[in-house]
């Protein structure tokens, strides 16, 4: 295990090197950007961002060494400055953390909480009543663009009905106490909705295909011989061996989550880190963009290690297995 | 390899839906006037005789815009894919293929590419390279065959060690060869569920692209341009989310439910997967 261990540390070295060398070239080989300086980049930049501009990435300096120059800031954390409002990158992230933690982090559990239970029942009896309609219930929402789900449910709950608030995070006029409380639930319904079910699917789908397999199993047939019912055996055999392909994958379901951040934020005007990072796209805030996409980039890499260490230690094949 | 017989009967449909697409996309050029007549005075007029599913902002027809954006959805996205397919495979195969440090290394890459949200990657380069069709295939072909080169991997390590393989590198073929004839064929079936899967996945990422205001530059349209002046008229006109939606909605799930199909005739004895 700690040969394992060690080994896939060692490899997320490289990794992480790669990950700040592709943020790297994408902000500075776009037509546009710092260094090329084209008319287009001209008119974008004011003077004081150009100013900025040259100070943070040394433009008389060769590729190679701007690099190992962004990199030493990167290391001592140092984001630099927006260039839209000339406040420092980490102070613009802060901000808008909270709001996307929140829509996520509730997304997430909603996803798992429903797609489990989903999953397993499925599973276990494959081709049942219950696998058909979900399945196929499922295989919808897999298939159903976020934007559009966003745009449908806008127009059904907050537009047609009116039981829900169009966009935003809260009422202007919101109220204190529990009707506050409930003022920002209500704003929170509809984004996290269209944040969870392209997860929900796609674990319960993953749930579903492993318990399924496991249900043919000769340790399933040894547990039902043993006297346990088959809920119990399901949940404490077939689910537990479903689990690990799960464990392996959660670390990816995060970049799918900040990549559906971008669009829900849009569109239900949510101030988050979505939000922040196509604002910058937008305003071309080179400073946003590098320090938001190299920011997900490492806490990716770091959910996939804690996935990676995480299922050795639950599985002995994937230690003894290769690492990469 | 794949008998359309064998498929089963949720994947004949999709396979009859997604020719009727290509149909629809063959005959596109005859909506292409009507779709780009406009009348202010029938600006935004809900579903109709005349007018099936609406008009838009500027009293253009909404069914013919949908259909005149067939074919450029359904080409990029076709393209596209065959670009991550491509890169993807190359990459895959060459980890899976050599092994060793080759492997070490391309799967590294494989790895700082899946670390980075895709949507990320997309609109950067998208945003920041001279818009044109051109720039959104690149853009998606080169942001997700990460996922196709795992794939290409783990098949051409499963049939590098089978019997044929060894016997062909043992009578002296070269690896070239031996990669391109010998393996590739044997890791087609699975390569063509992954790009059916892709496919699928491309038009979508190009709809998105396109209703962020990032993806194909006017007047070429497609269903995810259409899309992005829905929020704009949510308030008044319903159908201009829904119909063009329903057509991106449609081609989806037909590509993946074909994909799906195809993957359980590959599997043995059709399992569902």
């Amino acid at each position: 295990m700690i040969a394992y261990v060690v080994r896939r540390l060692l490899l997320a070295v490289p990794t992480l090197f790669g990950i700040a060398l592709v943020v790297f070239l994408l902000v500075h080989l776009a037509p546009g950007s710092p260094i090329s300086g084209g008319p287009d980049s001209v008119r974008r930049a004011s003077g004081r961002s150009m100013e900025e501009m040259r100070r943070l990435y040394g433009l008389d300096r060769p590729l190679p060494e701007r690099f190992l120059m962004w990199m030493g800031r990167v290391v001592r954390f140092d984001m630099g400055e927006s260039f839209v409002d000339h406040r420092p990158v980490s102070e613009r992230i802060r901000e808008a953390l909270p709001n996307t933690l929140l829509l996520n982090g509730v997304a997430l559990l909603l996803a798992l909480a429903f797609a489990i239970p989903l999953g397993v029942i499925a599973g276990g009896n494959p081709e049942g009543a219950f696998d058909r309609v979900s399945g196929a219930a499922l295989f919808a929402l897999y298939s159903l663009p976020t934007f559009w789900a966003a745009l449908l449910a806008q127009t059904l709950f907050a537009v047609q009905l009116r039981w829900l608030p169009l966009y935003g995070v809260a009422s202007d006029t919101a109220p204190a106490g529990p009707a506050g409380v409930f003022d920002r639930l209500s704003h929170l319904a509809l984004p996290v909705t269209c944040l969870t079910y392209g997860t929900l699917a796609f674990v319960a789908r993953l749930i579903r295909a492993g318990v399924a397999e496991a249900r043919t199993s000769d340790y399933m047939l040894a547990a039902r011989a043993r006297g346990a019912s088959m809920r119990e055996a399901l949940w404490r055999h077939a689910f537990r061996n479903a689990l690990l392909p799960l464990i392996t994958l959660f670390g990816l379901l995060l970049p799918a989550l900040l990549s559906g951040s971008v669009i829900v934020e849009r569109i239900f005007a949510w101030p988050g880190l979505g939000r922040l990072y196509f604002d910058s796209i937008l305003s071309r805030d080179y400073p946003v963009i590098l320090a938001l996409s190299l920011l997900s980039a490492i806490v990716t890499l770091l959910a996939t290690l804690a996935s990676d260490l995480a299922a050795a230690a639950a599985d002995p094949r994937v230690r003894d297995g290769a690492a990469s | 390899m794949f008998r359309v017989a064998r498929l089963p009967a949720s994947a004949r449909v999709a396979l009859g839906i997604v020719l009727l697409l290509w149909i629809v996309a063959a005959c596109s050029p005859l909506f292409l006037e009507r779709s780009r007549a406009i009348r202010l005075e029938e600006r935004l007029r809900p579903p109709s005789a005349d007018h099936w599913c609406g008009t838009d902002d500027l009293g253009r027809d909404l069914l013919a815009r949908i259909i005149a954006a067939t074919p450029i959805s359904l080409a990029i996205g076709l393209v596209a894919a065959a670009v991550s397919l491509t890169v993807g495979f190359a990459i895959g195969a060459t980890a899976g293929y050599f092994g060793g440090g080759v492997d070490l290394a391309l799967s590294r890459l494989i790895e700082v590419m899946l670390c980075f949200p895709v949507l990320f990657l997309l609109l950067a380069l998208a945003a920041l390279l001279p818009p044109s069709p051109w720039t959104v295939i690149f853009a998606i072909g080169l942001t997700t065959w990460a996922n196709d080169a795992r794939y290409a991997r783990s098949e051409i390590q499963k049939i590098r060690e089978l019997d044929y393989a060894r016997a062909a590198k043992v009578m002296g073929a070269s690896t070239p060869r031996i990669l391109v004839r010998h393996l590739l064929p044997n890791a087609l079936a699975p390569l063509i569920v992954s790009a059916a899967f892709g496919v699928g996945w491309a038009i979508l990422a190009e709809a998105s692209l396109s209703f962020l205001g990032v993806g194909l530059p006017a007047p070429a349209t497609s269903w995810g341009g259409i899309l992005s002046a829905a929020p704009n008229s949510i308030e008044e006109a319903w159908w201009i989310a829904l119909f063009p939606g329903l057509a991106l909605f449609l081609t989806v799930s037909a590509y993946n439910l074909l994909a799906e199909g195809l993957r359980a005739a590959t599997t043995e004895g059709g399992r569902k997967a």
